[in-house]
């Protein structure tokens, strides 16, 4: 008796203990829980999240870290100028553009959008037509202190921003696709560098001569598939292009107030348009069919898609003979190791026309920008003249200031002929952009997918992937941007 | 008499009480243990709420939408269903993620069950842990780092691999810029990259299965392959469904090596059903369409697991 009482006083003791013990536990569980979230509460509501509720000028820029460390004096700078403006560079990695416009949507999407954001070309008129506030009445309030910036800037960089009538960027670096010549490479084949008017005959010449003097690990034409400096620069050459080119109306109120005097204000308009698949051109067709046998005979590469990141050592280890690219190349050529005579630099080849391609960025006003006047401040600051010296000291860029193109900042690296960069526009003033309307994207995707095709095989497979790419054209410009 | 009398009142209620005490005792401890459970369960619940249901079943809604991110979304009931099936990229993506199911989900079995016999052999500890080690090591590598460097090697002009072939006389292949051989390639890299989980798997699986039986069997004159396919096999094979069922689900939501290597070319030829989704959503901004098509691939995904399952029936053994 006495013991099963005290077995069961016990086992009683024992539950208590137990019940509280789990009553403990539960009460830690909920604090912990409590404490928990809590603490984890600005993460849970995003707070934490990079520049939201941030009172500071937020400006995206495609690139890392050390690209936003790189921009430190001109951040510093505006700063000094500016005390009352923070600003907070956020740069955000990505392939390419097209991968940084994505995550700029996203951000959008997320509700944390920054206020400012360096755009190229490609995402031109996404921005302009979805994202970006029109630069128009800040241009007419501060007429007097930009006039300076487009009395150095070519007219036809600017006009790659005008959209319908207004202007969404000032254009701070841009290249055209102009072609890049290996001086060993022409030398072994006993050539000097082609004459400023050289044809597609002519290169074809060129590359098949480099081509009989190497061996099989040497190619002499390199290319990548993308919508700068792939079959483009080609397509504009032989007066045509994959998406019929056409330009807006409006406009005259920014060209009659800036470039009443250009010799080329005639050919000015409110913006280019691209809204009608032209694939199945005939020069197009022609344009594909001369890429095509270029490849055949092994004087170019079938084209891989991206950047074309081993381009530069290539190059530099003389297994390239050209290759289109912009002044963006002298700096990396430079660093690979190349001297200033170990390259040089042309015209693209003429064709029907010498009309090149080009490509060109600056910076965005979000239309959901916190502070429009203060993004405006930033974006005047960034195209005045001493904050574009700080933002490109060395040639890794072509800066839009004609007055910065100059023997200096290519006096250490080349190439000699550096001067084709800035004159391509002033020689062929019809030179175009990248052709990239709103639906930027799913346009480059369409055209990446029917290069490969195109080049890749027989006369007649070109005629189908340009009725294919015409197809697939028409589904991207039908989609909802 | 007197005392029953009196104590008759008394004794339920000095008896009841103890028992009331325990029933409200295990009410509470049942009430205690019905709440602990859910406590338990509570942060894995609202953790698939949050980030598995939730998504799921606001996709399911996007998929009837058009949506943008920018614009308000805007009701278009199945025009994205008919859109898809109406695409030809998408019906090609589709073709193309079944083949390379086929293709690498074989391949990742096989090659893995053929090296996981292969170090059940004699040889020392040291290097059978270094195979396993060898043969899971590109498991934790990232796939757009492994597909970039594979980009460089597979390179037509300047890729390792050609030259290698070039020593040997045999001319340039064009890797990842033809439709067969960016298939072969995507396939290869997502084959080397992945074996090393089935291969885990079936070493473990082997490593169950009773040596009596294997030695039973060749005391029966059962010895390699008829004994592999006799015993092995069928005791293996619980471990093959689940092998081969994660291989399917993983294989169909390819798009790491694709993307990275050959961004869908030449022409779709490498182009899957995951890429499609992307680019739909992140490149056109069609996050409607993105859904729908994710939709079809999950409805995909799942009615071949459960035809999986459903087979399975006939041809694994469990012990």
């Amino acid at each position: 008796m006495t013991s099963t009482q005290s077995s069961g006083q016990g086992n009683s003791t024992l539950a208590r203990a137990g019940d509280l013990s789990r009553r403990t536990l539960l009460g830690a569980l909920g604090i912990g829980a409590v404490g928990a979230t809590v603490g984890a509460w600005p993460r849970l509501t995003g707070a934490d999240i990079p520049g939201r509720n941030s009172t500071a000028l937020n400006v995206a820029i495609l690139g890392t870290s050390a690209d936003a460390a790189a921009r430190q004096a001109l951040v510093d700078e505006f700063t000094s100028l500016h005390p009352d403006i923070p600003v907070r560079i956020q740069a955000i990695q990505g392939a390419d553009w097209r991968d940084f416009f994505s995550k700029i949507l996203t951000m959008v999407a997320a509700g944390n959008p920054p206020d400012v954001v360096y755009v190229a070309t490609e995402g031109a008129q996404l921005f302009a037509k979805k994202l970006a506030e029109p630069l128009d009445p800040y241009l007419t309030r501060d007429a007097a202190d930009i006039q300076e910036y487009f009395q150095d800037v070519h007219p036809s960089l600017i006009e790659a921003f005008m959209y319908r009538g207004s202007l969404y960027q000032l254009p701070l670096d841009w290249n055209a696709a102009n072609m890049y010549l290996n001086t060993s490479a022409l030398q072994r084949a006993g050539l000097d560098r082609p004459a400023d008017d050289w044809t597609n005959e002519d290169f074809t010449a060129v590359m098949r001569a480099m081509k009989s003097t190497t061996d099989g690990s040497f190619t002499p034409y390199y290319w990548t598939n993308r919508l700068f400096g792939g079959v483009v620069p080609w397509l504009y050459a032989n007066d045509t292009s994959f998406l019929a080119e056409e330009k807006a109306t409006g406009g005259d109120w920014f060209w009659d107030r800036f470039y009443s005097k250009d010799p080329t204000r005639s050919l000015r308009s409110g913006g280019y348009l691209w809204e009608t698949p032209n694939a199945e051109d005939p020069r197009v067709i022609e344009t594909f069919d001369y890429l095509r046998e270029l490849v055949a005979e092994g004087l170019g590469v079938r084209p891989e898609g991206g950047g074309g990141n081993a381009l530069v050592g290539l190059f530099a280890s003389s297994r390239i003979g050209a290759t289109p690219a912009g002044g963006y190349w002298v700096q990396g050529l430079h660093e690979a190791g190349m001297g200033a005579d170990d390259f040089d630099v042309q015209f693209f080849p003429r064709w029907r026309t010498q009309r090149h391609q080009f490509g060109a960025a600056g910076y965005a006003i979000m239309r959901t920008a916190k502070d429009k006047d203060a993004a405006w401040e930033w974006v005047k600051f960034c195209a005045s003249k001493p904050a574009m010296e700080l933002a490109f000291p060395t040639p890794n860029t072509t800066p839009t200031r004609r007055s910065m193109v100059n023997q200096s900042l290519y006096a250490s690296t080349g190439p000699e002929h550096w001067k084709v960069f800035y004159d391509t526009l002033d020689r062929f003033p019809t030179s175009g952009p990248i052709p990239a309307p709103p639906q930027q994207a799913a346009v480059e995707t369409a055209l990446m997918k029917n290069v490969s095709v195109a080049v890749s095989g027989s006369s007649a497979q070109v005629r189908s992937a340009m009725g294919s790419l015409q197809r697939d054209l028409e589904l991207a410009l039908r989609s909802n941007q | 008499m007197s005392a029953p009398t009196l104590k008759t009142p008394s004794n339920p209620t000095t008896t009841a009480a103890p028992a009331a005490r325990k029933r409200s005792t295990r009410q509470n401890k049942s009430m205690a243990e019905r709440l602990i459970a859910p406590l338990f369960l509570a942060p894995t619940v609202i953790g698939m709420a949050i980030f598995t249901i939730v998504p799921i079943l606001a996709s399911v809604l996007l998929a009837f939408f058009r949506w943008d991110i920018i614009s308000a979304p805007e009701f278009v009931g199945f025009s994205n269903f008919a859109d898809i099936v109406s695409d030809p990229t998408v019906r090609v993506s589709f073709l193309n993620t079944i083949v390379f199911v086929i293709v690498a989900v074989t391949l990742q079995l096989g090659i893995a069950m053929v090296l996981a016999v292969a170090i059940q052999g004699r040889m020392p500890n040291w290097l059978r842990v270094f195979f396993r080690s060898a043969f899971f090591f590109p498991l934790i590598l990232s796939a757009a780092s492994v597909s970039i460097f594979m980009g460089y090697l597979f390179n037509e002009q300047f890729g390792v691999v050609n030259w290698m072939l070039s020593v040997v006389g045999v001319p340039a292949v064009p890797w990842l810029t033809t439709s067969g051989g960016a298939a072969a390639v995507v396939v290869l890299v997502y084959v080397w990259q992945n074996f090393g989980f089935s291969f885990l798997l079936f070493v473990g699986g082997l490593a169950s299965i009773p040596k009596e039986l294997h030695e039973a069997s060749a005391l029966d004159g059962a010895t390699g392959w008829r004994q592999f396919v006799n015993v092995t096999l069928p005791l293996l094979s619980p471990t093959v469904l689940v092998a081969s069922v994660m291989a399917i689900i993983s294989a169909l939501q390819v798009f790491d090596q694709p993307y990275v290597l050959t961004r869908g070319g030449p022409g779709d030829s490498t182009r899957t059903a995951v890429m499609v989704i992307f680019e739909s959503a992140f490149q056109q901004l069609e996050f409607g369409r993105a859904s729908a098509i994710g939709l079809v691939l999950m409805m995909l995904i799942m009615a071949i697991t459960a035809l999986q399952f459903r087979l399975s029936r006939r041809f694994v053994f469990y012990q």
